[in-house]
């Protein structure tokens, strides 16, 4: 917030909002953003009105997730009911998901201590929750609106298009299509009953195939939303180099990892210490290693859970991040809160919990120790976002592993249906 | 350690997962600690507190470790007309003083005469004594600029003089700082002689032509004590006020615009001259204790250290807990210590790590009051303001073997003292940089021997290895028992069992944080009151929370008889593991505290058993082990602590006056922003509360 303030200034002055070192953002964040920065309510200081701003943007994404989780709570319910297992578990409790994430996410430490701090992170989070809020209501303009925002404030959203392609494609989240179809043979075979059948035929039909209007259609207005916000960008940057400018200054910001401040993340340190003539190179290497590790291999392995690849992809862009934050960690935490009833039987959850813990308090006590009273180095601190990453990755891993166990659950559960 | 430990938590949870493939070197070593955790645990423990024991023997000659240091290299160029200059100044003080009955700041300005006469920038400092605030989030920020109450008077405050001396060689960016404390009201005769130590040394300094650090001479006013004049120096230095102090009305002595700085300091030593030497030679006494237990760079005591002894013939020795020099235990400790080295150096003449008796005995008392006061916090003398602003500072106290009034003898006391200054001096002038080198975390056994962090850490390590183990291996059984007596299929969430006992867990934390921010809000009851009062209030509020939680949650209470709620074994495996992370972050902050805290914790939390199924069983074993449950936890209590040390301490048990006096203590805690104050509030409280629960469990 203190960038965006400076960028204002610099605005204000009739200079490149990008003139300072501070501010790397988005020139619509900050014609939104920026009066409030000086505005004063009642002699009370400014970032009052700001914190106000991010208050509602997160119960906004509050709200949304809760939207979000009651639908993916019936598409649950609906799954099981056809894979005729809801009879057998009966009494298997269903947890209201929605409600749970939308907890998480507002009494979450770290969307709490992003608020305070006064980071942008709860309007990026906002974004990203409207897309796949509309693409889980299958409100195709709205995902599309949510997918240029987010991508437009921070450059890893851009990594969302898949999944919400998968999501407008297949449907919701489901258990892997070969073995709906299993079942359905199976209730041909034993029910016999038309309408059944046809039913049955129709949400096959449903899940089965990719719609490719939707996602034409989803295309479609993801052109048209980039284009208008490029042009209001351009607009409100003419006089100071236009959007190639911003480009530069903002997604090359990203991308170069310019500054090297201390963060949560892995980056900052290592390209301290890296060499001048191989810094380009190991620039290339990370940003495939983001590009070609981490999104693929999920993609064909969960594409018949949209969702839950958002949220992997999230958590895997935090970790590996440039810039992150504890928002970020917020976001990802609250969309895993959603698949509560898949993720039952997620391993080491005490253990994951504990370290998250331990973690999250060390890491300013390291910072204390290194910027403050000056007994401590940058490793310690670095040592401590390291461990803290090798946790976010356990976190990633077991949560995955979880939900494939799951399905194999689902698919053992229903081949024993179908022997008896 | 703490990593192998980790990889053992984690990988018992697997264990039970697919027993199909062969698990890793490592896992099969987590699985071995943690079936055999009780046998571990114990061992752990043993060999943790044999650590600590070990510790006096482990110490290392301290050596200096920056190469540009080189103390007494130099011939000192101190001359007689240096130190005759000294005697002056402390003759026209004591004169001035005879004569001048008063309250002024008169002699204040003597000594700012004589600075200037000696070349230096002079400058006077208004500050205002400040009473205990208690600022709850201020143990990790940084010392900020104290907003000036507004209702400020003229009848008390007191004034600092600086002086200044400009190096011909530096470019005004670095300095050293000189501390004297003078009581300008009713200083003693032994305190005038710091003022004449460093006078000599200051007008040797005026005229040298090899400085390249400035000079400051800080004579600062302790008439309401050593620290509060240099931390209101400090503060003005580094962050100044631009707001018009009420102060500078107070009489004529116009202190505005006149403030003078220096660049960064590199050093900082405070002198003091107090009190006769019981030895026969003058001994000098090194304190380096700052606030939470932060140290000084070793290099500085190192360099001050040689000087003091090969250079100038002082007896150095630093602070012990003498109490411990005559206990009869760490005697048979130290010979059986000695017996063991002197075996093996006859086994092999390499191995002579023994050492006598008596240095051993001399080395725990030394390491005992070093742990004590770095636990403790507060810092041990005007250097802990330095350290707030990370400059090395230390105390030297310099006691001489004269009467004060012995001419003769007082120009040699100078001599050396004003020459041990220079060689200090001169060495940390040769600075390029800050002081880095050398270890910051240590602990002194003795003035040229310390423990180094590496070799502590040790000790503390095996204290707490068995927490992790015991945690885990509890959770395996905590989760079967809960998996056997259900036998309900809607119990599905396999892995998050724990979160019942995480919720009472950190509902007893919230509780601890609440309990630890009161004081505050008490402190702002109007009306006086006397700490027992205060102390009354504050644990009435406590216990009254405490009981409001217990009746509001449902299923919380340790007392209420329900069937099915937590079962204990898991509750205690995440107490243990909050007490775990608890430790391991304090050890970081302040490795003294965690070190006391996990001595008193670890057993506590490793014994703790619902005491009920002991009573019924009437088994000799069990009832043996609720009884030292119980009286671990009773002594876990901080107030009993308090009550116990105290009373180790040789001041006699108090009635009802101990919680007056535990008030107290606590608010000299908060005065000095002791993080040992959090601890006791929100780790150890808690966890004890738990172990409370957990012992009266209905099971």
């Amino acid at each position: 917030m203190v960038s965006v303030a400076e960028g204002y200034w610099l605005k204000q002055s009739l200079q490149s909002p990008y003139a300072g070192s501070m501010y790397h953002g988005s020139p619509l964040l900050l014609s939104i953003l920026g009066p409030l920065t000086t505005r004063r309510i009642e002699g009370k200081s400014s970032h009052h009105l700001c914190s106000l701003v991010f208050v509602i943007a997160d119960v906004l994404s509050a709200l949304l997730l809760r939207a979000t989780g009651q639908k993916l709570q019936k598409a649950y319910r609906l799954n099981l009911s056809r894979l005729g297992l809801l009879t057998s578990l009966h009494d298997r409790v269903i947890l209201p998901c929605g409600d749970i994430a939308a907890l998480v996410y507002l009494w979450n430490p770290f969307t709490i201590l992003s608020c305070v701090g006064l980071s942008t992170s709860p309007i990026e989070n906002l974004a990203v929750i409207v897309s796949v809020y509309g693409a889980v209501t299958r409100r195709v303009p709205l995902a599309a609106f949510g997918l240029v925002m987010a991508t437009h404030l921070s450059l890893y959203s851009a990594t969302l298009a898949i999944p919400l392609i998968f999501l407008l494609g297949y449907g919701l989240d489901a258990p892997p299509v070969k073995k709906v179809l299993q079942t359905r043979h199976v209730g041909v075979e034993t029910t016999g009953s038309t309408s059944d059948v046809s039913k049955q035929n129709k949400l096959t039909q449903t899940t089965q195939l990719f719609s490719w209007r939707t996602v034409l259609h989803f295309v479609f207005w993801v052109l048209v939303w980039s284009s208008y916000v490029l042009v209001l960008c351009s607009l409100s940057l003419k006089q100071y180099g236009g959007l190639e400018e911003m480009f530069k200054r903002t997604y090359g910001f990203i991308l170069r990892i310019e500054d090297l401040s201390p963060n949560i993340g892995v980056f900052w340190y290592f390209f301290a210490e890296v060499f001048d003539f191989s810094r380009n190179y190991l620039l290339i290497v990370f940003n495939l290693y983001i590009l070609l590790t981490g999104i693929p291999p999920l993609a064909f392995r969960l594409k018949h859970r949209p969702c839950f690849l958002a949220f992997a992809y999230l958590a895997f862009s935090s970790i590996l991040k440039s810039y992150p934050s504890v928002g970020d960690a917020a976001l990802y935490l609250s969309l895993w809160a959603l698949f509560v009833n898949e993720l039952t039987d997620m391993e080491h959850s005490c253990f994951i919990f504990c370290g998250y813990i331990g973690f999250s308090l060390l890491s300013p006590v390291m910072h204390n120790i290194w910027i403050w009273r000056g007994t401590g180095n940058a490793n310690f601190y670095f040592g401590n976002a390291m461990g803290y990453a090798c946790f976010q990755f356990m976190f990633v891993e077991k949560s995955v592993n979880a939900m494939l166990n799951h399905d194999q659950a689902l698919k053992k559960a229903t081949a024993e249906m179908t022997k008896n | 350690m703490a990593a192998v430990n980790r990889d053992n938590m984690e990988e018992v949870k697997t264990d039970d997962g697919s027993p199909k493939i062969k698990p890793r070197p490592i896992v099969r070593l987590g699985i071995f600690l943690i079936a055999h955790s009780p046998i571990f645990s114990v061992v752990f423990s043993a060999a943790g507190v044999l650590a600590l024991l070990l510790l006096p023997l482990l110490a290392k000659n301290t050596y200096i470790s920056e190469n540009a240091l080189m103390p007494g290299s130099a011939r000192s160029m101190l001359s007689n007309q240096d130190v005759s200059d000294g005697s002056k100044l402390v003759k026209d003080i004591k004169n001035f003083r005879l004569n001048h009955e008063g309250q002024g700041v008169e002699v204040q300005k003597l000594i700012g005469k004589y600075m200037s006469d000696m070349g230096a920038e002079v400058s006077f400092q208004k500050f205002h004594p400040e009473g205990n605030q208690f600022h709850p989030l201020h143990f990790f920020s940084s010392p900020d600029s104290y907003a000036l109450e507004e209702n400020v008077s003229c009848a008390s405050y007191g004034v600092n003089v600086a002086g200044i001396i400009r190096a011909p060689r530096g470019d005004g960016k670095e300095s050293i700082v000189l501390v004297t404390p003078y009581d300008f009201i009713n200083g003693g005769d032994y305190e005038s002689l710091s003022l004449g130590i460093v006078s000599s040394l200051f007008s040797l300094l005026s005229r040298v032509t090899w400085l390249s650090k400035d000079i400051i001479w800080l004579v600062a006013d302790s008439r309401y004590g050593d620290y509060r004049p240099v931390a209101a120096w400090l503060t003005e230095y580094h962050s100044p006020s631009f707001k018009v102090s009420d102060l500078l009305k107070c009489d004529e002595l116009n202190t505005a615009d006149n403030f003078r700085r220096a660049g960064t300091m590199a050093a900082a030593l405070v002198v003091k001259v107090d009190g006769r030497s019981e030895r026969f030679e003058d001994t000098l006494s090194i304190y380096a204790e700052a606030s939470n237990g932060q140290m000084p760079n070793l290099d500085l005591i190192n360099v001050v250290n040689y000087l003091a002894v090969h250079r100038q013939g002082f007896y150095v020795k630093v602070e012990k807990v003498v109490s411990l020099l005559s206990s009869s235990w760490l005697q048979i400790f130290g010979e059986i210590f000695e017996a063991v080295g002197k075996l093996a150096h006859t086994l092999n003449p390499d191995w002579n790590f023994g050492i006598p008796a008596a240095d051993y005995l001399e080395g725990s008392a030394t390491l005992a009051s070093s742990l004590y006061s770095q636990a403790l916090g507060i810092p041990t003398g005007p250097h802990g303001a330095f350290r707030d602003y990370q400059v090395d500072a230390i105390t030297l106290k310099i006691s001489p073997r004269f009467p004060p009034d012995s001419k003769t003898r007082q120009h040699d006391f100078f001599l050396r003292g004003a020459r041990l200054l220079e060689g200090t001096i001169r060495s940390v002038n040769n600075l390029l940089e800050k002081f880095h080198q050398s270890f910051f975390l240590y602990l002194l056994t003795s003035p040229s021997k310390f423990i180094s962090v590496g070799v502590y850490m040790i000790a503390f390590a095996l204290l707490v290895a068995p927490l992790p183990m015991v945690a885990a291996s509890l959770y395996i059984d905590g989760c079967k028992a809960l998996t056997n007596s259900t036998h309900n299929p809607a119990e599905n969430l396999k892995s998050w069992k724990w979160l019942d006992a995480a919720k009472q867990v950190f509902a007893l934390h919230l509780l601890g944080f609440i309990v630890t921010l009161l004081p505050y809000f008490i402190c702002q009851v109007p009306g006086q009151h006397s700490p027992r009062n205060r102390s009354i209030m504050w644990g009435t509020t406590s216990s009254s929370l405490l009981l409001i939680t217990f009746v509001t949650i449902p299923g919380f209470s340790p007392f209420s008889s329900r069937l099915h709620g937590t079962n204990w074994a898991v509750l205690k495996s995440v107490t243990i593991a909050a007490a775990f992370i608890g430790l391991c972050l304090m050890s970081i902050i302040n490795f003294a505290t965690a070190e006391i805290g996990a001595l008193l914790l670890v057993p506590t939390c490793l014994m703790a058993q619902p005491i009920k199924p002991a009573l019924r069983s009437r088994r000799v074993k069990s009832l043996l082990g609720a009884f030292c449950s119980l009286v671990l936890v009773t002594i876990g209590f901080p107030v009993m602590f308090f009550a116990l040390s105290k009373g180790l301490l040789g001041e006699g048990l108090v009635g009802l006056s101990l919680g007056g006096e535990f008030w107290t203590w606590l608010e000299s805690l908060w005065a000095w922003k002791s993080a040992t104050y959090l601890y006791i509030g929100m780790v150890h409280l808690p966890c004890w509360l738990l172990c409370l629960c957990i012992l009266f469990h209905p099971s």
